[in-house]
C-alpha cells in the first residue's frame, strides 16, 4: 500500500512524548487561515518554487529546457519567481532539472515499507525517550488505511504511535486506525460553528462528536488550541471550551495545550503561488503572551491541566 | 531498559538546574563571594609577557654550557625555583604559578626564540587582530630581544630545521600546508597526566629517596650508565628544588599572615603556611593540602616545559581518599570542599603561554589549553566509579563557567542516573563544559595500543579528545594536524595544487622546473573509474603520512637531544626503573598521534565525483576539474548542484555518503596506525581538527564538495557546511547514526563530535530528559566522544555586536571552551556555520 507523504522529519519532540520521526501526510480538508503548512492542502504532488534559490535563466536554464509546455515558468528579473498553475501539470521535469533546490516537489509517494525503513533507523531514540512515530498532515484520516497498516506493522515491532488530526473524518476512519493508535492529538479551533466555518472552510460539529466519542472510549488524548487574536481568544469562546471540556469529555484530556499564533509558512505559501492570509496581522509578541498565560491559568482554575506550548510537564 | 542510582551527592541536588544558556551581565554563579572575587579579577586582568623565566634559564644556560642536556635542563629549574618572585594573591587559598604572576606567560627560550624576536620587532604581540599580549616596558621589550638573541642557533627549533629535508618540508607549515606539525616544532610536548596518586602517597622526598636508591644500584657494566646517571641526578635536583620551592612558598605565606589584620585572613594563611610546611616534602594529610600539592606539581611541570595540556588525570577518583577522610573526620565541610575545589578552578586558568602567529591561527586561545579533567567511567574492575567528588567537580564546574578546567565526563552503559543529569545541567548551562567519553570504544581503543583491560579502564582524557594511561603513557598527543582536503586537491589534480602557477612562493623550486608537490597518482582527466580514484587517494595519503611522521620523528628526537624533561619524567614508574626520559622513551606506552581534519569535505567530494561522474554521468572529470580550478566561477549549475540535497552528503544517514566517510577515515587511521616512533612506541590516529579547519581551509583551494577556495574545511568528525549552506540537512540522529557507522576504536588518538543546539530545544525537563536520552543512543552507538554547544547563532550574533556584553561567554569550539569574544573572526564564523540543530 502507498501513502502520499510531503515530509519526513527525525528527532521532533512537539507532537507526542520523547523523540520521534513524524509523517507528514498531504491532502486535507480543512483550510484554515493560520495554516503553517500550506503544501498540505492538496492530495497530489505539486512543484514550489524558492525563488532566493534560483540561480538565474541566464547561469542556467535547465527547468526551461526541461519543462514540455510553454509560458508555464515565469521569470522576473531573470529568475524563476512563480508557475502557472493552471496550465502546469505537476510533470516534475522541472524539479529533476533544477540544480539548486530553487524548485522543490511537496509530495512523495512512499510504500509502506519505505516508510518504515525511515522509521526503522531511530528506533534506539524512540526507546530512550519513550518517543515514536507520529503521523500528522494534512489530515492523515484521508489515508487512514495507509495509517492503519503502517501503525499496525510500527505496534508488532514495538513502536509507539500517535496520530494528530483535525478529526474532521467520518467515525468509521477514526475506527480503523484506533487498534493501532497509542495517542490521538488533535485540537479545537473554535467552539461557535459559523465562526469555525468561516476561518477552516468546515463547521466543527464532526469534530466535537468524535471527541466525545474517544473521550466516552476513555481515549488517550492531547487536545490543543492554537490561540489565534481575535479569532477564538475571547474569554466567551475560551469559557465554552472548558465547558465543554468538563462536560462533554468529563475532562479525559492528558493535556490541554496551548500553541501561540506563529507567522509560519510565509515562504511555503509563496512558493506555492497562494497568498497568505494572516500577512496583516500585527501583535504585540508580550501581551500576546501574557494572554495566553492568562488563558492558561483560567484552564488550569477550572480543573483542566493546561500548558504553554508543546509540553506535557512544566 | 535499567536504570542505574547512586548516593552519590554533592552540595545541591543532583537536579539542580543551572540556566539556560548564557546570561548576559550575570557575574555571581558561584554561591561562595569568595570565588566570584576571584573569578572577576582573573577576567580583569590584563595578558602579559613575563621576563623573568627567560632570564633566569639564559644565566643558567650561559653558567653551565658544558654541561649534558639533562643537566642543564635541572640547573635551569633549580635557578627558576630559588630565585623566581613568588605571589600570593588576596583570597587566594592555594599557591603556586608557572615561574610568571597570573595570567603572564614566561618565555621559553629553550625551544625556540626566532619567532619571538621576529614578531616583537616586526609584528608586535601587542597589535595581533587576537591573542594580544603586553610587555610590561622598553626596557623589557628589549631584554627579551637581547637574551633571545643568546639561543639562536641553540634551540630545539634550529636543530629541526637543520634536519628537514626539502621533501619534508614542502608539505608542511613551512611549505603548502598539507600537515601542520608546528606545535612541538616551536614548543614542548606536554599532553600527559602523571601519576596524582603516587605523589600523594609518597610526596616528593619518597619520589627522591625512590631515584636516590635506584641510582646507588646503577651498574658501571651498563653501557648506558652515563645517560642514567644523568637522568638521576637531574630529577634530584629538581625535585630537591621543588622542595624549596614550596618552603619559599611556606615562608612567605608566614610573612603575609604575620601582617594581615583580619582574624580570618591571617589563619587561612596561616594554615597555607602549615599546608606548604607539610607538602614541601612530605605526603599531603589533609584535603586542602592534597590540592595544595596537586597545583605545585603541576604548575612545576608548567615551568619544566611550555608543553600544553597538562591534565589533571581522574581526579575525582585520586582525590576522593583525602576527600572522603576529612569528611569522617570533620575535618571539613562538603561546602568547603566544594570551595576549596571552586578556588582552584579558578586558579586553572592563570597559566599562560605565548605562542607564535602562525600557532595562534591553528590555536586560538591564551591558556596553555589542554587542562582536561577526567571524572567518572568504571573503575579497573568494570564497576562504576561515581562518587561525591564527582558531583562536586560538576558544580564547582558550574559555579566558575571559565575555560578551565576541561571537564570531562567518562560514561558507560551503567553510568548512574544521577550523575547523567547533572552532566546535561551543566551542558544546558551552555558555558562549553563537560565534554563526555564513551568508555565501551575509548577502552577499545586503549587496548589496541596494546595495554591491559585493567590499565585501559583507568584511562584519562587529554587536551581535546585524546585518551591516555597516566604515568604510564607518554602519547604526544595533538603531533599534528593533517589537511586531508588538500590532498585531496592532489588526488584531483595529478599531484599538483589547483592554483599551481608563478605566483606560489615555491614555484621557482616546483612548477618553474617542471616538478610538482606530490606524486601524479592520477586526475579527474585520467580516471577510468570510481575504484581508481581511491587507490589514488590511498597512494596520495600514503606519501604524505610518509613525509609527515618522518619530520615528526625528526621532531620527537631534537626534544630528546635539547630538552629532556626530568622532572616531570620522575612520575613515571617505568621511567625511574629505567633511568630514561621520556624523551628517550621511558615510559611504557610511547605513541605519536597526529589529526586528520577535513574527512567530511574528502568523503562529499568523493560523492560529487562517484555520483555525478560515475553513476550518473552527467558531468566529466574534466568538467569537474575545471570548475574547481575555476574556484566555480562560471560553473554556478555544477556548484548548485554539488551544494544541493540532490546530491549525497555526509551526516544525512545516507550510507552512499556515510560510506565514503567511512573509506576516507580508514584510509587515515590505515596510514597512520602501526608506524614506530623513535622512543620504541607506535603512531596512533586522531580524528578532530581542534580549529585548525579554519586555518587549513585559508590554505586550501576549492573543493568538489562545493566549498569555495579558503573557506573552512569540515570540523572534527562532522559534517560540510559551506557558504553556501549546510550539508547535514536531518537533524541530529542522522547525524549521530552517519558519524557512528564507521568504528571509532580506530581512531586511537580520539574522535570529536560536536553537536549545536540552541537554548530553546533544551528546556524544560522534557528538554533535559531528550538531551539525556541522545546521549544514552551516542553511547550505545560507540561514538568515542560528543560535547555540545548549547547556543543559538543568534546569541552569536549579538555577541559579536556587543562583545563589551559577552566577555566571560564560553564556547564550545572542539575539545575545549573559549571566550567567544576573543576569537578570530574567520572562527566564529565557522562556529556560527555549523549547523544549529532542532529537535
Amino acid at each position: 500500500m502507498n501513502g502520499i507523504i510531503f515530509n519526513i522529519q527525525r528527532f521532533t519532540i512537539h507532537d507526542g512524548p520523547g523523540m520521534r520521526t513524524e509523517l507528514f501526510l498531504k491532502g486535507c480538508p480543512l483550510r484554515c487561515e493560520w495554516c503553517s503548512n500550506p503544501e498540505s492542502w492538496l492530495p497530489y504532488i505539486q512543484i514550489g518554487v524558492y525563488k532566493t534559490k534560483c540561480i538565474s535563466l541566464k547561469k542556467c536554464g535547465l527547468c526551461e529546457e526541461a519543462c514540455p509546455k510553454e509560458n508555464v515558468l515565469n521569470f522576473t528579473r531573470g529568475k524563476l519567481t512563480s508557475i502557472d498553475r493552471s496550465k502546469c501539470t505537476n510533470c516534475l521535469a522541472c524539479y529533476d532539472a533544477c540544480p539548486s533546490d530553487a524548485i522543490k516537489q511537496w509530495g512523495k509517494v512512499m510504500s509502506i515499507e519505505e516508510c518504515m525503513k525511515e522509521i526503522r533507523k531511530d528506533i534506539g531514540y524512540y526507546e530512550r525517550s519513550g518517543g515514536g512515530v507520529t503521523v500528522s498532515g494534512g489530515e492523515p484520516l484521508l489515508q487512514s488505511d495507509f495509517v492503519a497498516e503502517l501503525f499496525k506493522i510500527c505496534k508488532e515491532e514495538g513502536i509507539h504511535t500517535c496520530c494528530e488530526s483535525t478529526l474532521h473524518a467520518d467515525w468509521r476512519e477514526i475506527e480503523k486506525i484506533l487498534p493501532y493508535t497509542d495517542l490521538i492529538i488533535s485540537d479545537i479551533k473554535h467552539m461557535d460553528t459559523t465562526i469555525h466555518k468561516k476561518y477552516t472552510g468546515v463547521d466543527n460539529n464532526k469534530i466535537l462528536e468524535n471527541l466525545k466519542k474517544l473521550a466516552d472510549k476513555n481515549y488517550e488524548m492531547i487536545l490543543r488550541i492554537p490561540i489565534i487574536p481575535d479569532v477564538n481568544d475571547d474569554m466567551k469562546n475560551i469559557e465554552a471550551t472548558a465547558d465543554f471540556i468538563l462536560n462533554e469529555l468529563r475532562n479525559r484530556v492528558r493535556t490541554l495545550q496551548l500553541l501561540s499564533f506563529m507567522r509560519l509558512g510565509e515562504e511555503k505559501y509563496s512558493s506555492l503561488g497562494i497568498p497568505y492570509k494572516m500577512e496583516n496581522v500585527k501583535l504585540n509578541r508580550k501581551s500576546f503572551q501574557k494572554h495566553i498565560n492568562e488563558i492558561s491559568n483560567y484552564f488550569n482554575s477550572r480543573g483542566i491541566h493546561c500548558l504553554v506550548g508543546t509540553k506535557e510537564k512544566q | 531498559m535499567s536504570i542505574n542510582r547512586t548516593n552519590a551527592c554533592g552540595t545541591q541536588p543532583y537536579d539542580q538546574t543551572y540556566s539556560l544558556g548564557y546570561q548576559v551581565h550575570h557575574e555571581d554563579w558561584s554561591p561562595f563571594p569568595r570565588v566570584n572575587y576571584l573569578r572577576q579579577k582573573f577576567l580583569d586582568r590584563q595578558y602579559y609577557i613575563d621576563v623573568e623565566r627567560l632570564r633566569l634559564v639564559t644565566e643558567a644556560y650561559k653558567k653551565h654550557e658544558a654541561a649534558p642536556s639533562k643537566l642543564k635542563c635541572a640547573y635551569a629549574f633549580e635557578n627558576i625555583l630559588l630565585n623566581v618572585t613568588l605571589h600570593i594573591y588576596e583570597q587566594d587559598l592555594i599557591l603556586g604559578e608557572i615561574a610568571a604572576p597570573a595570567k603572564a606567560a614566561p618565555i621559553y627560550p629553550e625551544f625556540s626564540v626566532n619567532w619571538i624576536i621576529d614578531e616583537i620587532l616586526n609584528s608586535p604581540f601587542e597589535e595581533r587582530a587576537h591573542d594580544q599580549f603586553y610587555i610590561r616596558n622598553d626596557e623589557e621589550r628589549k631584554e627579551i630581544v637581547e637574551l633571545c638573541r643568546y639561543w639562536q642557533g641553540k634551540t630545539v627549533e634550529d636543530l629541526i630545521n637543520s634536519r628537514l629535508e626539502e621533501d619534508q618540508i614542502k608539505g608542511s607549515q613551512l611549505g603548502k600546508r598539507i600537515f601542520q606539525t608546528n606545535l612541538y616544532h616551536y614548543a614542548g610536548v606536554g599532553h600527559l597526566v602523571i601519576d596524582y596518586a603516587k605523589l600523594m602517597e609518597v610526596g616528593y622526598d619518597g619520589m627522591i629517596e625512590d631515584a636516590k636508591k635506584r641510582y646507588e644500584k646503577l651498574d658501571k657494566k651498563d653501557p648506558e650508565y652515563g645517560d642514567k646517571r644523568d637522568f638521576y641526578l637531574s630529577m634530584i635536583i629538581m625535585h630537591e628544588a621543588a622542595k624549596k620551592y614550596i618552603e619559599r612558598y611556606a615562608k612567605l605565606a608566614e610573612e603575609y599572615a604575620e601582617k594581615e589584620e583580619d582574624a580570618k585572613r591571617k589563619e587561612e594563611l596561616k594554615t597555607m603556611a602549615i599546608n606548604c610546611h607539610q607538602i614541601a616534602g612530605g605526603a599531603p594529610k589533609t584535603f586542602w593540602q592534597a590540592l595544595q600539592l596537586f597545583n605545585f606539581a603541576t604548575t612545576l611541570i608548567q615551568i619544566e616545559s611550555n608543553g600544553h595540556s597538562i591534565s589533571y588525570g581522574r581526579m575525582d577518583q585520586w582525590l576522593y581518599p583525602f576527600y572522603e577522610k576529612d569528611i569522617k573526620n570533620g575535618t571539613i565541610t562538603k561546602e568547603f570542599a566544594l570551595e576549596l575545589l571552586e578556588v582552584l578552578y579558578v586558579k586553572m586558568n592563570n597559566p599562560t603561554k605565548l605562542k607564535d602567529k602562525g600557532t595562534v591561527l591553528v590555536r586560538n586561545g591564551r591558556g596553555f589549553g589542554g587542562e582536561s579533567l577526567t571524572i567518572g567511567g568504571v573503575d579497573r574492575n568494570g564497576n562504576d566509579a561515581t562518587n561525591d567528588l564527582t558531583m562536586l567537580m560538576l558544580e564547582a564546574s558550574a559555579h566558575t563557567r571559565m575555560m578551565n578546567p576541561w571537564v570531562c565526563v567518562r560514561m558507560h552503559e551503567n553510568t548512574p542516573y544521577e550523575l547523567k543529569v547533572k552532566t546535561v545541567e551543566c551542558i544546558r548551562a551552555g558555558y562549553g563544559h563537560p565534554k563526555i567519553f564513551n568508555d565501551a570504544p575509548a577502552i577499545k581503543a586503549m587496548m589496541r595500543k596494546g595495554m591491559t583491560l585493567e590499565e585501559a579502564r583507568d584511562y584519562a582524557v587529554v587536551g581535546c579528545v585524546e585518551i591516555d594511561l597516566p604515568g604510564k603513557e607518554f602519547g604526544w598527543h595533538d603531533a599534528a594536524y593533517v589537511n586531508t582536503p588538500k590532498m585531496m586537491e592532489m588526488v584531483v589534480n595529478g599531484g599538483r595544487c589547483l592554483d599551481c602557477g608563478p605566483h606560489c612562493g615555491r614555484w621557482e623550486r616546483c612548477g618553474a622546473i617542471g616538478s610538482q608537490l606530490g606524486p601524479n597518482t592520477g586526475s579527474l582527466e585520467t580516471y577510468k573509474s570510481f575504484d581508481e580514484v581511491l587507490e589514488s587517494v590511498d597512494k596520495q595519503f600514503d606519501y604524505w603520512c610518509d613525509q609527515m611522521c618522518s619530520s615528526l620523528n625528526i621532531i620527537d628526537n631534537a626534544h630528546r637531544t635539547l630538552k629532556p624533561t626530568p622532572y616531570v619524567s620522575a612520575f613515571y614508574e617505568d621511567c625511574l626503573e629505567s633511568g630514561k626520559d621520556l624523551t628517550e622513551g621511558g615510559a611504557k606506552y610511547n605513541g605519536i598521534g597526529p589529526q586528520a581534519s577535513g574527512l567530511g569535505t574528502c568523503a562529499d567530494s568523493l560523492a560529487t565525483i562517484k555520483q555525478l561522474m560515475f553513476d550518473e554521468k552527467r558531468y566529466t572529470g574534466l568538467q569537474l576539474l575545471q570548475a574547481v580550478k575555476d574556484n566555480w566561477e562560471g560553473h554556478e549549475k555544477i556548484y548548485a548542484l554539488v551544494n544541493s540535497s540532490k546530491v549525497h552528503h555526509y551526516g544525512n544517514d545516507d550510507d552512499y555518503a556515510d560510506e565514503l566517510f567511512k573509506y576516507m577515515f580508514e584510509c587515515y587511521c590505515r596510514h597512520i596506525n602501526g608506524r614506530k616512533t623513535p622512543r620504541g612506541g607506535e603512531y596512533s590516529p586522531g580524528v578532530y581538527s581542534v580549529n585548525a579547519n579554519v586555518a587549513m581551509g585559508l590554505n586550501t583551494n576549492a573543493s568538489l564538495d562545493g566549498r569555495k577556495a579558503y573557506e573552512a574545511i569540515s570540523d572534527n568528525m562532522g559534517p560540510v557546511h559551506t557558504d553556501a549552506g549546510s550539508h547535514d540537512i536531518s537533524g541530529p540522529t542522522a547525524i549521530v547514526n552517519s558519524l557512528t557507522k564507521v568504528d571509532h576504536s580506530l581512531a586511537t588518538n580520539g574522535t570529536l563530535m560536536n553537536l549545536r543546539f540552541p537554548e530553546d530545544a533544551v528546556s524544560g525537563i522534557e528538554g533535559r530528559d531528550n538531551l539525556i536520552s541522545l546521549i544514552d543512543e551516542i553511547i550505545a552507538k560507540n561514538a568515542m566522544h560528543v560535547q555540545f554547544n548549547i547556543m543559538s547563532a543568534k546569541t552569536m550574533r549579538a555577541a559579536q555586536k556587543k562583545p563589551e556584553d559577552y566577555k566571560d561567554m564560553l564556547v564550545r569550539v572542539a575539545g575545549y571552551s573559549a571566550y567567544f569574544v576573543e576569537l578570530g573572526k574567520p572562527l566564529q564564523k565557522d562556529l556560527i556555520q555549523r549547523t544549529e540543530l532542532h529537535f
